[in-house]
């Protein structure tokens, strides 16, 4: 692990894996909260221009720039006096750990960038929405409130200043729809959580009906050290076109899976192979999911690219949350999608037709391909259902994020579907 | 008005709405499931796709789901492109892969909208080989069957029940395809608008329970516009109805809503929607019956009751003729009692026949006078009566002492919408379409203001912001303080308590600051000041703002405000006959009884009293009553849906009702038997001659308008029997009505030519006009590829417009008159400690006379029971569930105590008309005393 402040900001204090930086004073000691006591000198408005200066894009996956979202929210005396900031700690997504490992590791950082996002939108309350499961992350949070609190950092008059924010933790029930911000609203005021109709968008009209950022968890992560050096250095951190670095991370059957924070823009042949040491012994790779499950596979033609949103984009998938699942020429693609469906198709959150009803239906087909079962028309039924989840189809973007392993496997590996059906069985088993 | 091209062709349509509606309202075809004219867009089932283009150039366009897209003036669609109809196909076919495909035994197949969207996209094909999922279903209650394996999750229901209706026990359970649609577990669903769940589900998961009795298919059915006869609102219903096919007589089978814009819209309440059932019941009279001269003999049986026996209807009328000819001569005098649930035509017959100063109202002096005081203030040119629309728009509700769930239910559905109306407006500013449902409920915030005040609130508690529970007379004194603070005095809120002197005060203050306010009140806690105190509301307002008030007087029963017309204030009620029948020496005394039962007007008392003066009592009727044991000779009555006539609602507003079939037995329009006892005269008089000659039902509609002119509407509300679209009638039964030669074959292989209708220009049978586009007199709502309700739209003035061809509303004409300035002053006695004050509570399964017979809601009736403050009860010792003993003047009643919160202190609410509650009834608000039941018979239910 790369441990340089100047181009880690995000690991700089994960020094090693048994290395927790909980203690407030050891955070601080390595410069925490150095960008929350900067923040507060300057005025909102600035806080918000910086944040978009910076170039910062969500690192939930759809990559929105994060200062402009800020800026959605109403400001000045006709405003609603109530506001809220809140983090999306969700973290659902197939193949995706980046979260976890800041929140465990360092949850003060966290805690930081939202004090400086609340201040920046002038909101009083934040929420942290955690996934049920990540009961360390959670703990540790717990006790880093306690201590942010108690070193005057979060609570009433902060720094004895006329700013106040309390910040609290709500563990989730768990549910991969609760990522989407809207549906992550519904569920923390004790609703349903189901994607909310939009406009109004929750920059407006978010949580009990009051003006709400919501953002991933390592997107306030980038917040402190960017208040803190500035928009130009943020944006010099970038090796390509975007700005800043990232958490990247690789699964799948390589020498070295795991996670590592990387400046964007880095190509991905170098996250693979330097970072994740190659495919294991005797295995090619197949193809790659580049931003966890629900994004389009690419093949090996497109190891060069970076790891810039828009050049993944222009490739014909998402950079997500920029966790790559890698597939080797040992493992069944159908047996891959087929997992993946069936994670999607449980996770539906049962508003909408193509998803509720598609992608159980698309589990069926590829059980039954998978197990030998398949007919040739079965490839048309599955584009079919996987363009009727297309974007702007369905009420939220978890059925087309769920079609994109679909669609892509059946352009990538067409022949391993063919052949299951042909054969009557999985060929690698 | 935005132009916008659909598949090349240029249309106008309306400002602010979506795609789907405006595709709806120009007669283009495009299926949907989750969208609804009522609840408005929510994007759930993606059925209603189309093709939106970017401008002239662009070829490929994209997908957009029409009730998520507002019209853009100059857009360009298309709902025919390849793309949107395979779209729209394979959304079908995703539905259908859980769907099961049991239309032969479901009871929405023939009127399924699933059925009628999978047919319009044209999906036929099954390619889905897996199995589908099953789902457990509940026990919901006597009203609703539950079939969830037949859901599409289109989210309609709870989106009604829950968003719409205010229910909170049925929600969405579950995720993904699992999603469930039901309770927490089984029961009967609590509110008490259920039952709109049958028409608002696209399939059959929700259906009628009573339907399923005695279901046949809707396409054979017959129908006719009718109104609900359950309540004084007006809702209209389309009945159906169809032989037994087993030899017994026709049955009246269900009914489901008739769209009128003003009144009921979309929407029932459950006692309108299932009370229909009484008229099948086996207390229905249906032949002519005859005291026999034998004593009755046993225990229940009280000094007077008579023995009766069936005799042939020439008989029965020859008696009345014999009767009608003596009093001809002198020899005898008539005198009749009229009702408030019986048709104008029926009452001006009877007071046509008795003479005007022989008719007498069947009411009591309170109940009398306050429906005079209800026509009274409604006289005021200040004051206008809202239809359900404006309620809905009203940004201010004052409601005084009407609990509305259980007096006039619809107009309760009707002040939900209105507390939504800041929401609302919150959207606006925001740019949101108030057809965006789900953006708009997204918006929080505090509820338009609705202040009640009152005995008892029972549905709209949650959207109350402020609440203020007192016996009536206080809430008058409340409402006249307001009324002062209104004109700039507060005199009168000085002498109130301060809270509620600061809620009187907040009360004006918001009532003058809105821009709808609107002021609810009527009949219910029968107690006179609180009208005068509403009316006095309502004019203060209306003086301040210069404009005039809303003001919603409810009355108690279906004709209320029709019969009270037909008598002067003052006059015609049960204490001016009682006290005219033992005034003087008198002849013997004929007593006509029309569809009243008298027990239920006054106590048993005062109705022995007038009984027992009179020598013989006809009675007209179509239950089995406490009055029929009284009788001598009765007559079966056609109930609504057997006959045709007008009642006027609370509102004035003047309807016509229509038979949807001919009923079994010997029953028909009371004032039909009443003309035949004229004809049967050996000698008749000019004025018998006038009687004997009524041939149509519109010939006393014609005739009620002649003599009194408020009623001249009712020329105008309908055409006559003779009326005719080219050339034909209109049918009742629609052109798929099925075994026209088979349903009596059994017992007769002969084909029946079908019975005439001598009143509306309508046939029984299938013969004649089957286009309810053509008139709103056919009530088979029905269009090719609609099959279901939801095929009104083609039949409407635009999306949520006025049915095309209806006229009116046609208001009842009264003489304008200011309403004097009232004095309200605290007129109720001090309390004392042996007496309560009893003061009447109402429900939706109970209170109502005719409903109570149905037997669903026969089947969750309470058991006779009594409100009591939670302070009194541990002053008296009262255990929550315990029976005790209710003494009024010479009676007294086995309660079920409820120990209530909101129960004023001091009194007891004791609900009005219900089953073994009837005889106190009348006789509230009144005292009482309240003692335990002795050991002995606290055993079981009263």
């Amino acid at each position: 692990m790369l441990t340089n402040p100047l181009t880690n900001p995000l690991t700089k204090n994960i020094r090693g894996p048994e290395n927790v930086a909980t203690d407030i004073a050891r955070y601080e000691d390595n410069g925490g909260y150095r960008g929350w006591r900067k923040a507060l000198q300057l005025a909102p408005e600035e806080i918000v221009k910086r944040v978009q200066d910076g170039g910062l894009r969500g690192r939930g996956g759809a990559g929105f720039n994060t200062g402009l979202k800020w800026s959605f929210v109403p400001r000045g005396e006709d405003s609603p006096s109530v506001k809220y900031v809140v983090c999306n700690a969700d973290e659902m997504e197939p193949g995706t750990f980046k979260d976890r490992l800041l929140m465990e590791r360092d949850p003060h950082l966290l805690i930081e960038g939202m004090a400086i996002a609340a201040y920046a939108i002038e909101a009083r309350t934040a929420y942290i929405f955690i996934r049920g499961e990540y009961a360390l992350a959670a703990a540790r949070l717990e006790l880093a409130i306690a201590e942010a609190k108690e070193a005057g950092l979060l609570g009433s008059n902060i720094l004895g200043g006329d700013f106040s924010l309390e910040v609290h933790l709500h563990r989730s029930a768990g549910n991969y729809i609760c990522g989407e911000e809207t549906a992550l609203l519904n569920a923390l005021e004790g609703r349903r959580a189901i994607p909310r109709a939009k406009p109004p968008f929750p920059q407006v009209s978010g949580l009990w009906g009051k003006p709400t950022v919501v953002n991933n968890v390592e997107t306030f992560c980038n917040v402190p050290h960017l208040i803190e050096m500035g928009a130009d250095w943020y944006r010099g951190l970038g090796r390509g076109e975007d700005a800043g670095s990232k958490l990247f991370g690789v699964s799948g059957k390589v020498k070295n899976p795991g996670t590592w924070e990387l400046p964007m823009g880095t190509p991905i042949r170098e996250i693979i192979e330097e970072h994740a040491g190659g495919m294991q012994d005797g295995l090619k790779l197949k193809g790659f999911l580049p931003g966890g499950g629900s994004t389009d596979f690419l093949g090996p033609q497109h190891l060069d690219l970076p790891m810039d949103y828009d050049a993944i984009s222009k490739a014909g998938s998402r950079m997500g949350t920029g966790t790559i699942i890698v597939l080797d020429d040992h493992t069944c693609p159908v047996g891959l999608v087929l997992n993946l469906t069936q994670f999607f198709a449980r996770e539906s959150c049962g508003w909408c037709t193509p998803c509720r009803d598609g992608l159980p239906w698309v589990v069926k087909i590829l059980q039954r391909i998978e197990n030998g079962e398949g007919l040739p028309e079965d490839l048309d039924l599955l584009r079919e259902q996987a363009a009727r989840m297309g974007p702007g189809n369905t009420f939220c973007a978890l059925a087309p994020g769920a079609a994109e392993p679909i669609q892509s496997a059946l352009k990538l590996f067409e022949q391993d579907f063919i052949d299951h059906i042909t054969k009557g069985c999985c060929p690698y088993l | 008005m935005p132009t916008i091209t659909i598949d090349g062709e240029q249309y106008q349509v309306d400002d602010d709405q979506n795609l789907l509606s405006a595709c709806l309202a120009q007669g283009i075809n495009l299926p949907y499931f989750c969208w609804h004219p009522a609840m408005g867009s929510v994007g759930a089932c993606r059925q209603c796709a189309v093709v939106e283009y970017r401008d002239a150039e662009d070829q490929r366009g994209r997908l957009v789901m029409g009730c998520m897209t507002p019209v853009r003036d100059g857009g360009i669609y298309s709902v025919n492109a390849e793309n949107a109809r395979e779209f729209r196909g394979g959304i079908i076919e995703d539905l259908m892969t859980n769907h099961p495909h049991d239309c032969p035994v479901c009871e929405e197949g023939g009127e399924c909208h699933l059925q009628d969207m999978t047919e319009m996209t044209g999906h036929t094909n099954r390619r889905y080989r897996g199995s589908k999922r099953t789902h457990r279903n509940q026990y919901l209650g006597p009203f609703i069957n539950h079939e969830m394996n037949r859901c599409i999750a289109c989210y309609r229901c709870t989106r009604f029940y829950r968003d719409y209706a205010g229910g909170d026990d049925l929600q969405p359970l579950g995720r993904n395809n699992q999603v469930y649609f039901g309770r927490q577990r089984d029961g009967m669903l609590e509110n008490g608008f259920s039952g709109n769940l049958v028409e608002v589900c696209p399939t059959g998961v929700f259906t009628d329970k009573t339907f399923s009795e005695h279901f046949v298919r809707k396409w054979d059915l017959q129908s006719a516009p009718s109104i609900c006869e359950h309540c004084a609102v007006g809702c209209n219903t389309a009945p159906g109805a169809r032989e037994a096919g087993n030899g017994q007589d026709a049955l009246l089978r269900r009914v489901v809503n008739l769209y009128n814009r003003d009144i009921n819209g979309y929407f029932l309440c459950d006692r309108g929607r299932f009370g229909y059932d009484y008229v099948n019941s086996d207390a229905r009279i249906k032949k002519v019956l005859a005291a026999r001269g034998d004593e009755m003999i046993g225990s229940t049986a009280g000094a007077g009751d008579r023995v009766h026996g069936e005799v042939h209807p020439r008989e029965g009328v020859q008696k009345f003729a014999e009767i009608l000819a003596a009093v001809q001569r002198g020899q005898r005098r008539l005198i009749g009692i009229g009702s408030t649930r019986s048709s104008l035509e029926n009452n001006f017959a009877l007071r046509q026949l008795v003479g005007g100063g022989n008719f007498y109202s069947g009411l009591s002096a309170r109940d009398l006078e306050l429906l005079h005081l209800v026509d009274r203030v409604q006289r005021d040119d200040r004051i206008h009566s809202p239809s359900t629309p404006d309620i809905e728009n009203a940004d201010a509700i004052l409601i005084l002492g009407e609990d509305l769930d259980n007096t006039a239910p619809r107009i309760s559905l009707a002040v939900r919408q209105a507390a939504r109306n800041r929401q609302k407006q919150q959207a606006k500013k925001l740019k949101i379409p108030l057809w965006q449902d789900a953006s708009v409920r997204q918006l929080r915030g505090e509820h338009s203001p609705v202040f009640f005040a009152g005995t008892e609130i029972s549905g709209l508690a949650d959207v109350a912001n402020a609440t203020l529970f007192d016996a009536p007379g206080q809430i008058a004194l409340f409402a006249d303080a307001i009324a002062q603070l209104i004109q700039g005095s507060d005199a009168a809120a000085m002498d109130l308590a301060a809270d509620r002197r600061e809620l009187a005060m907040r009360t004006a203050d918001t009532l003058l600051a809105a821009k709808n306010p609107l002021i609810i009140s009527g009949c219910s806690s029968r107690y006179g000041d609180l009208i005068r105190g509403a009316g006095k509301v309502a004019t203060a307002i209306a003086n301040r703002t210069a404009t005039n008030c809303a003001l919603y007087l409810a009355c108690p029963e279906v004709n209320s405000l029709g019969l009270a017309q037909f008598f002067s204030p003052g006059r015609g009620h049960l204490e001016q006959l009682t006290q005219e029948l033992h005034g003087k020496e008198r002849d013997p005394l004929t007593l006509v009884v029309l569809e009243n039962d008298l027990y239920r007007r006054a106590d048993p008392q005062t109705v022995e009293r007038i009984l027992s003066c009179a020598d013989e009592v006809i009675l007209l009727d179509s239950l089995l009553n406490s009055t029929v044991k009284r009788a001598d000779l009765i007559f079966p009555a056609a109930a609504t849906a057997e006959s045709q006539g007008s009642y006027i609602n609370s509102n004035g507003q003047t309807q016509r009702f229509y038979a949807v079939y001919e009923g079994g037995g010997y029953i028909q329009e009371s004032w039909r038997w009443l003309a035949d006892a004229a004809s049967f005269c050996e000698q008749i008089t000019a004025d018998l001659s006038v009687i004997a000659a009524w041939q149509h039902s519109m010939d006393l509609s014609e005739a009620v308008a002649a003599e009194f002119p408020t009623f001249e509407a009712l020329e105008k509300v309908g055409p006559d029997e003779d009326y005719r679209i080219d050339g034909l009638k209109v049918a009742r039964q629609g052109h798929r009505y099925s075994g026209r030669t088979a349903v009596r074959a059994k017992a007769e292989v002969a084909e029946f030519p079908p019975h005439l209708d001598p009143d509306a220009p309508m046939a029984f049978s299938m013969e004649g006009i089957q286009s309810p586009g053509a008139t709103p007199l056919s009530a088979n709502i029905w269009s090719p590829g609609w099959n279901s309700n939801q095929s009104i739209f083609k039949f409407q003035q635009g999306i949520g417009g006025a049915r095309k061809g209806a006229k009116g509303p046609f208001k009842i004409r009264r003489q304008s008159q200011s309403i004097p300035d009232w004095t309200i002053s605290a007129a109720e006695p001090e309390q004392d400690e042996e007496q309560l004050i009893t003061l009447p509570i109402y429900r939706m399964f109970g209170s109502d006379e005719l409903s109570a017979s149905a037997a669903a809601i026969a089947s969750v009736i309470e058991v006779p029971f009594a409100l009591i403050n939670r302070a009194d009860a541990e002053r008296l010792g009262v255990q929550p569930s315990q029976l005790w003993r209710l003494h009024t003047d010479g009676n007294s009643y086995s309660l079920r105590m409820h120990v209530s919160d909101t129960q004023p202190p001091g009194t007891l609410g004791v609900p009005c008309g219900l089953p073994g509650l009837e005889a106190v009834s009348s006789q509230l608000p009144g005292r009482a005393q309240l003692k335990p039941l002795p050991a002995t018979e606290t055993g079981e239910t009263p």
